[in-house]
């Protein structure tokens, strides 16, 4: 943008609170579970008890004779989706077959909890207890757990229709490894062999959770001309509009979403859970309807979470430390239905090293466990927990200083990324030398009762851009009122404010933001992949400055005199070859409000990428009698391009990091041998408390990305790529022995210390 | 089975229907309309729930609906009335101490509940304090930050 500008930015940068903060301190804020309406009533899906079997019969007859219940649903109350149906979305599409089977199975189940049926019923407690009166006649089949199960010889197979694509010829019969991905240059196998110092590791990596404290809720109401209206908990009303018209067969133009305030989401809520199921019982009963999961229903397989995978990794280097190459297998697992690839994984774990010799394979694996879906950087917290131990161990192998290391081999602006395209602008090394000048790195590790270790790893996340679009209407006091699409769940209002009010020079407490639901502001994509700052500030800046040249036409006419001779500045046009002939933003309103609306309009698509950097250095201490680890200091280091809310960055970065140490050291889904989660609740499955963790030292840098308003980078994905790694980084160093499962649990770390 | 239920919430009576089977919780949220707590988890271990009962931080999903009756109840709606905030809902606006917001009044009323009894708090202190009350989005510390400035506010006597 203009630099000049930049050089005394009036809101933009500033460390100013939420706007929508009163209102979430104060309790008013308003979730989907917190709506209530006239003859609302409750709604409540009867999930699968088996881990993958075929459904023979589903009698519903008992259940609806219960008094209260006023309607109840299966598949067979949904169009059936052919496979491979899917809807816009990024450069891909997203696959509805898919989303139609998380929603409400159709002939088979593929995992414990998939939905199989649905009940409406004037209270939630009748409800409940018609769900037991539901009868499922279940074939249950063979079912395959984990990874290794699902890739053996004759193991049983989910999808008839799944042949793995990316091997050549195509395979004769259908398999559960759903895709191969390669990415390679150089021959790795030849280098390895004659590297002189080489390392590797293998890890197996559980299942956890996103975690958002707000389980997903859902109401929907249907007027008397038969037009829907979903309130929903999530990241995007157009996506969701886009899944609940496709599973109903509704036109786009007979319903709307309008997205409440989202309790968390971080991935977790791009795919519906409930919503098209709440929407045909209010069709089907004529009452508006309410779903509001339970957290069982979220953890035991009413939403999805992301993947568990097995990752092994080799690499070599020259003797002065310089990479020459990179083997790596990913196996993914999707769960029951074919997941979101591996490509962007493999990306991720390797974009940062200058290597000459890349050999990547990566394997979209499905298992009868629910389906996974997004969850922050989705898959790289994972590549990173291998990728970075085994450049620290290649790093003590050379007797090198794992930082050096990374300084010799890191990716630079113009060099190579792995798919072969060059990077655009990073900094890197600019991260790395304040990395080594900062105290987290220079401070000697203080000792303790028990061994200490300080790790360091660094992170990678490409994020995507995608569209967003965002009008602003001047009101008639000369406010700007914006309507954006991006649904709020980084406290995106209060940036957008913050970047409207530069753009105006007016005071951020005279901008009002809103997000439009679906049929009130412009398509817009989900709030994924650190887009929608970027992108919603692209799209703002276009919409102030349209507003604002309407209103310079209406200025000069009323300040008689051209256009092109007109200054705009702070709330004022000035004539500028007559001084005094002056107009503020409110006047002009006042004078003007019966010539029509002045709406300013601006679309951002195909902006170019953010890419996300960040390394994090934390100091540990394993407890040798017990295996636990405690994480005593952390520090965080990210490029941000342009922080537009120094708090909001922070508040992404920590919380990243804090999920990021939750994964690595306590989060894990236990799974039994039916399939069945063994810690389906908050007690069992644990999330750092606030007595888990310590101060997350947050260390911003900024360097610009060129094309793009302000400069804005991603920032809410990749600081959640590091911290697993840099916390085993810092146990091996502490107690010299790699833990190769994550999460690294007291368990865990005692069996390897008395291996 | 519904039997009628007479309660004191932030101050003010109320007789409403309910469920014998409800919560305190969905005594609050669904028969009396005060929606500002939140349900989490549904078994007392996230903390969103948090109400004050008799002055004390009380799971309120864990509470059942008829053991309401001659409590003294404290929802998020009761701590700021007529809009004026209380200083720890205050810090958290200054802070940054809310993100995604659903966790938010329980740690205003855990918060509550220790700067009741301990005007004078440690770090540690707030962080076990709040040990009940799960944040996803913020990492705690802009939380922590908050409370420890809330009283420092309180100690100067404001409110």
């Amino acid at each position: 943008m203009d630099s000049e500008k930049n050089g005394a930015l009036q809101s933009i940068g500033k460390r100013l609170p939420r706007v929508d903060a009163r209102e979430r301190v104060s309790g008013g804020a308003v979730y989907p579970a917190d709506l209530k309406l006239p003859g609302m009533v409750h709604g409540k899906m009867l999930r699968s008890p088996h881990a993958h079997a075929r459904i023979r019969r589903i009698d519903t007859t008992r259940a609806e004779a219960l008094p209260g219940v006023l309607a109840v649903v299966t598949a067979a109350d949904f169009p059936e989706l052919p496979i491979g149906a899917s809807i816009p979305m990024g450069e891909t599409g997203y696959d509805m077959w898919m989303v139609a089977q998380t929603n409400m199975a159709r002939g088979k189940v593929f995992w414990v909890g998939q939905p199989v049926a649905a009940v409406a019923a004037v209270d939630v407690h009748i409800a409940e207890a018609a769900l037991a009166l539901i009868e499922v006649d279940y074939q249950p089949l063979p079912a395959v757990i984990d990874l290794a199960a699902a890739m053996a010889a004759g193991a049983p197979v989910l999808h008839e229709h799944v042949f793995t694509k990316g091997v050549e010829p195509r395979p004769r019969s259908p398999s559960n490894i759903c895709s191969r991905t390669v990415i390679a240059r150089g021959d790795a196998s030849a280098a390895l062999m004659t590297a002189p110092a080489t390392a590797g590791i293998t890890v197996a990596i559980d299942t956890a959770h996103q975690g958002y404290l707000e389980p997903q809720a859902v109401v929907a109401q249907v007027d008397a001309n038969g037009f829907l209206t979903v309130w929903a908990s999530t990241q995007g009303q157009f996506t969701a509009e886009l899944m609940i018209g496709r599973m109903l067969g509704l036109p786009l133009s007979q319903l709307k979403v309008i997205p409440l305030e989202v309790g968390g989401a971080f991935g977790g809520k791009i795919v519906i859970h409930g919503e098209a199921v709440a929407a045909r019982l209010a069709q089907k009963c004529g009452r508006p309807v309410r779903i509001v999961l339970t957290r069982e229903e979220v953890l035991q397989g009413g939403s999805g979470p992301p993947a568990a995978a097995l990752i092994d990794i080799a690499v070599g280097a020259d003797p002065d430390g310089r990479l020459t190459a990179i083997r790596a297998s990913y196996h993914l697992d999707a769960g029951g239905l074919p997941g979101l690839g591996t490509s962007l994984v493999m990306q991720a774990s390797a974009a940062l090293y200058q290597c000459p010799n890349l050999d990547l394979q990566g394997f979209d694996v499905v298992t009868n466990k629910p389906r996974t879906e997004a969850y922050r950087a989705p898959g790289g917290i994972q590549a990173a927990f291998a990728m970075e131990q085994a450049m620290d161990a290649l790093s003590q192998r050379l007797g090198m200083d794992p930082l050096e290391f990374r300084k010799c081999n890191a990716a630079v602006t113009g060099g190579l990324m792995p798919i072969g395209t060059p990077f655009p602008s990073i900094g890197l090394t600019t991260i790395l030398d304040r990395v080594g000048a900062h105290p987290c790195w220079t401070d000697p590790l203080p000792q303790g009762r028990c061994p200490r270790g300080r790790g360091l790893a660094i992170g990678y996340w490409r994020g995507t851009s995608m569209t967003s679009a965002g009008h602003i209407t001047i009101a008639g006091d000369g406010r700007p009122m914006v309507t954006m699409g991006a649904v709020d769940i980084s406290g995106v209002r209060s940036t957008m404010a913050q970047v409207v009010a530069e753009e105006f020079g007016l005071p951020l407490d005279d901008i009002h933001v809103q997000t439009g639901d679906s049929k009130s502001v412009g398509y817009t994509d989900a709030a994924a992949g650190s887009r929608v700052a970027r992108t919603s500030t692209a799209a703002l800046v276009e919409a102030s400055r349209d507003a604002l040249g309407q209103l310079r036409t209406r200025a000069a006419e009323k300040l008689q005199c051209p256009p092109d001779q007109i200054d705009y500045a702070q709330g004022r046009f000035r004539a500028r070859e007559r001084a005094g002939a002056a107009i503020s933003l409110a006047e002009l309103m006042q004078a003007t409000l019966t010539d029509g609306a002045v709406v300013g309009r601006g679309v951002s698509a195909k902006l170019p990428l953010g890419v996300e950097i960040g390394a994090h250095v934390c100091d540990v201490e394993v407890d040798t009698d017990t295996g636990l680890v405690t994480v005593l200091r952390y520090t965080a280091f990210q490029d941000v391009g342009r922080a537009l809310n120094p708090i909001a960055v922070e508040g992404q970065m920590s919380g990243s990091v804090v999920q990021g140490i939750g994964w690595a050291l306590m989060e894990g889904f236990d799974y039994g041998p039916d399939g069945r989660l063994r810690n389906a609740s908050l007690l069992d499955y644990r999330m750092p408390t606030a007595l888990d963790v310590p101060p997350i030292e947050c260390v911003i840098i900024e360097t610009p990305v060129p094309g793009v308003p302000y400069g804005v980078r991603g920032v809410g994905e990749v600081p959640i790529v590091p911290p697993a790694a840099a916390v085993a980084n810092a146990i091996a160093r502490a107690i010299g022995i790699r833990i190769r499962q994550m999460p690294m649990t007291p368990e865990r770390v005692l069996r390897a210390l008395r291996a | 089975m519904k039997m009628p239920v007479t309660c004191t919430v932030n101050g003010e009576a109320h007789t409403v229907l309910a469920d014998t089977r409800d919560t305190l919780l969905d005594l609050l949220r669904e028969r009396i309309g005060l929606t500002g707590s939140k349900e989490g988890c549904g078994n007392g271990n996230c903390g969103t729930c948090t109400v004050l009962v008799d002055g004390a931080a009380v799971n309120a999903c864990l509470m059942l609906a008829l053991e309401a009756p001659g409590r003294d109840i404290v929802t998020i709606e009761g701590l700021a009335p007529r809009g004026k905030l209380h200083p720890i809902q205050q810090a958290l606006v200054e802070h940054g101490g809310t993100q995604c917001g659903f966790c938010t009044p329980g740690i205003v009323l855990s918060a509550k509940a220790l700067l009741d009894g301990n005007p004078n708090p440690t770090t540690h202190d707030v962080r076990h304090a709040i040990a009940g009350n799960i944040c996803r989005c913020t990492g705690y510390d802009k939380i922590v930050d908050a409370i420890m400035a809330a009283a420092a506010t309180l100690q100067a006597g404001g409110r």
